[in-house]
């Protein structure tokens, strides 16, 4: 009765597919005339793992113990109470996904959606039919398959973004850096960087220039996921390079950035960016802009948003930027962020926005708390939670 | 992102409108592909209905004129406001971009 191996299992002359030998099957029946029935329709498809349940109570163990892909389950009382045994296997967890197909010698529509209810994957009238028997069960083998492929792609592809983001972090600076830096200017510096779930293109660094000045560099690469982070990383791969000398004026650099990434990206693709020189000596902030959202300053004078308008990065060929000069004495903070913070959505579907943001500022700030920047972040999070679609990069900085 | 495709003499208009974001990449493609015409022929992106554009939008508009120059196209924008119109000030398009209020 069983297929020559090599040629395909035929009924009635039809080819009926590729063997699906490497599937196990288990057959609850108490007729032994049945079981055996089963297994010879399930041979012409290239089925020979098969295992037999006799009565209810087997089941769940064989189940356990055999692993099928697949259970052929009757559902005629009393030794095989059918019904039951679906719905304690639906109750397991790791079971949920499990194609149970039960047989039935009851047609009628009540009973049928009994079964459904139950946990049934598909149901197969009695008496049961060779070639409709193995086109159901080949379906929902395929499925299953299919569903199985699917998960350990995800897995997958769940697993490389994990690692990009770990990469991602990296490249931001790292705490004892950031207070090497900040201690002996009398600076305080606050950051904050969360990755998206699916990866985004923040960027941000900072550096000693000379005894009393810093830059702060903050980017953001357009678009998401791993085309945004591959980008990001070719930014600091080109931040990297420069020579020290360029790093005092904020305009040349974004300049000659702007050059070296419209040879490399794509059209339609940029950065925002943001690049500032801090002179403590002077009080002076020299800065130029790629389309950055604003920095937001607090001087003594008022809050105010700092103009970061600019052409993106990339974008356009031979692009050049100016350079802007803004009073940062000590007293004052600066605080600098990527667009996640106020383009995010809430429940509504509203956005933070600029003016949003700034009142926040304005309320934290008058609170007079010691960390500025939590109280913020934790007051973002409340409302928009704390996955959200884009990187979330915040740096604040105070002068003391 | 909704679109809507107005053809007359001498010029297409797209009609924007709704939250133009990185989930309308393939959206866009079908509007790219309304881009054709004899040499000179206008295509107008109207912006009046758009409420927002977020990072990957402008990308897009970026891609929409790099189209347009390469197909011997002119290529508009018009009618941006509040978010839109701050976004494309911000990026300062007005220096490479046909910009209309």
């Amino acid at each position: 009765m069983s297929a020559n191996p090599g040629s395909p299992p035929t009924l009635y002359g039809i080819d009926l597919g590729i063997p699906l030998n490497e599937r196990r099957v288990l057959i609850a029946d108490d007729s032994s005339f049945n079981r055996k029935t089963l297994a010879r329709f399930l041979t012409w498809a290239g089925i020979t793992q098969v295992e037999f349940a006799q009565q209810s109570e087997e089941v769940l163990a064989r189940v356990d113990e055999f692993h099928p892909d697949l259970v052929l389950l009757d559902t005629t009382p009393p030794r095989m109470d059918g019904i039951g045994v679906c719905k304690s296997l639906r109750q397991q967890p790791h079971h949920r996904d499990l194609p149970i197909l039960m047989q039935s010698a009851v047609n009628s529509d009540q009973h049928r959606t009994i079964c459904f209810q139950a946990g049934a994957t598909d149901i197969i009238s009695k008496p049961v039919n060779p070639g409709e028997c193995i086109a159901r069960v080949r379906y929902h083998l395929e499925r299953m398959s299919l569903i199985q492929e699917l998960r350990e792609f995800r897995e997958r592809v769940e697993r490389d973004l994990r690692m990009a983001r770990s990469m991602q972090l990296a490249l931001v600076p790292e705490e004892d850096k950031i207070l090497e830096i900040a201690r002996p200017r009398a600076l305080d510096i606050e950051m904050h960087f969360r990755s998206s779930d699916e990866v985004g293109g923040d960027f941000w660094t900072l550096f000693e220039i000379d005894d009393t000045k810093i830059g702060l560099f903050i980017a953001d690469l357009s678009g998401h996921g791993i085309t945004a982070a591959i980008n990001a990383f070719r930014l600091h791969t080109l931040m990297s390079r420069l020579p020290s000398a360029e790093l005092l004026d904020p305009a040349a650099l974004l300049a000659q950035l702007n050059r070296r990434l419209n040879d490399i990206l794509t059209i339609g693709q940029y950065a925002t960016a943001f690049y500032g020189v801090l002179d403590t000596r002077t009080d002076c902030l020299t800065y130029a802009s790629a389309g950055s959202p604003d920095p937001i300053l607090g001087r003594h004078d008022g809050m105010m948003a700092v103009d970061a308008s600019g052409v993106f990065l990339g974008a356009f060929a031979g692009e050049t930027y100016e350079n802007r000069h803004v009073a940062v004495p000590p007293g004052s903070f600066l605080f600098l962020y990527s667009d996640a913070l106020t383009e995010s959505l809430d429940q509504e579907g509203e956005m933070l926005g600029e003016k949003g943001l700034l009142a926040w500022i304005k309320d934290v700030h008058a609170s007079g708390v010691d960390r500025p920047l939590d109280a913020l972040l934790e007051r973002h999070a409340a409302r928009y939670g704390t996955h959200l679609h884009d990187d979330l990069t915040t740096v604040w900085l105070q002068r003391h | 992102m909704e679109y809507k495709i107005k053809t007359g003499q001498g010029q297409t208009e797209v009609f924007l409108s709704g939250r133009m974001t990185f989930a309308d990449h393939e959206k866009f493609r079908h509007v790219i592909a309304a881009f054709e015409g004899p040499l000179g022929h206008q295509m107008v992106f109207d912006l009046d209905g758009l409420d927002f554009v977020d990072s990957s939008g402008l990308g897009m508009f970026i891609i929409a004129r790099d189209t347009a120059l390469k197909r011997n196209l002119e290529f508009k924008i018009r009618g941006a406001r509040d978010d839109v119109k701050r976004l494309i000030t911000v990026a300062k398009f007005h220096k490479m971009f046909d910009i209309e209020d």
